[in-house]
């Protein structure tokens, strides 16, 4: 049996900037790593749905190590808080991280096998990284 | 005492170390527990930190020094010695 692996959310107001993450992130992780995007409303528009994201985290799951979940900004960050509030649950996390440094480095992390609190530290250490 | 290991190899002439060829390279670093570190023309990076290894911007044929401590640490610089040797844009 495959070890667990720690799946990724990436929450953002934009259906097209959750996708593009998590197809930049799936190339750099592989395809081991569960990386699910919850963009914008069911209706198409810019927002956050809290069933979409509820959705794509029950996807992420799927590998058994809990699930990293990243927000662009304001009410995608609240929604996720809402979220996890309502169903405390220590195998779903938020990351305190940027969105595309922490989102693909938590994948590339999670691809190597690492345990959840790990991926989390990864996330959120992408937020003293210097590109330069 | 930790052992400590330390190793000199080239990028490939054709691969810069970036996305993908740096996420198999950071993925092959967290394999081991040693600690190891990897110096580029532009400066030195946490080998298993993927956003400090892109920081680097090695280009393709660039020589890179690799420097591991702990027990498993010429099994780390061996292991990424060849990794790098193998990447491919």
């Amino acid at each position: 049996m495959a070890a667990p692996t720690v799946g990724i959310v990436v929450v953002s107001h934009s259906s097209a900037l959750a996708e593009g993450l998590a197809d930049v992130a799936r190339e750099m992780a592989g395809p081991g790593v569960p990386i699910e995007p919850a963009g914008g409303r069911a209706d198409g528009g810019l927002g956050t749905d809290e069933a979409r994201v509820r959705d794509a985290i029950a996807r992420a799951g799927g590998g058994g190590g809990g699930v990293v979940v990243l927000g662009d900004l304001g009410s995608s960050i609240l929604t996720v808080r809402h979220l996890l509030e309502l169903r405390a649950n220590g195998h779903v996390r938020l990351a305190d991280a940027p969105l595309v440094e922490g989102a693909v480095t938590a994948a590339v992390t999670a691809s190597a096998g690492a345990a959840l609190d790990d991926v989390l530290a990864a996330a959120e250490s992408a937020r003293s990284a210097r590109k330069l | 005492m930790p052992a400590s290991s330390e190793t000199t190899v080239d990028l490939p002439a054709n691969v810069d170390l970036h996305a993908r060829p740096a996420a198999d390279f950071v993925r092959t670093a967290m394999r081991f527990d040693a600690s190891i570190a990897i110096a580029a023309p532009a400066g030195l990076a946490d080998a298993k930190s993927l956003l400090s290894v892109l920081a680097l911007g090695a280009k393709g044929g660039s020589r890179l020094v690799l420097r591991a401590e702990g027990a498993d640490a010429a099994e780390a610089v061996a292991a990424l010695a060849g990794c790098v040797g193998e990447l491919r844009d």
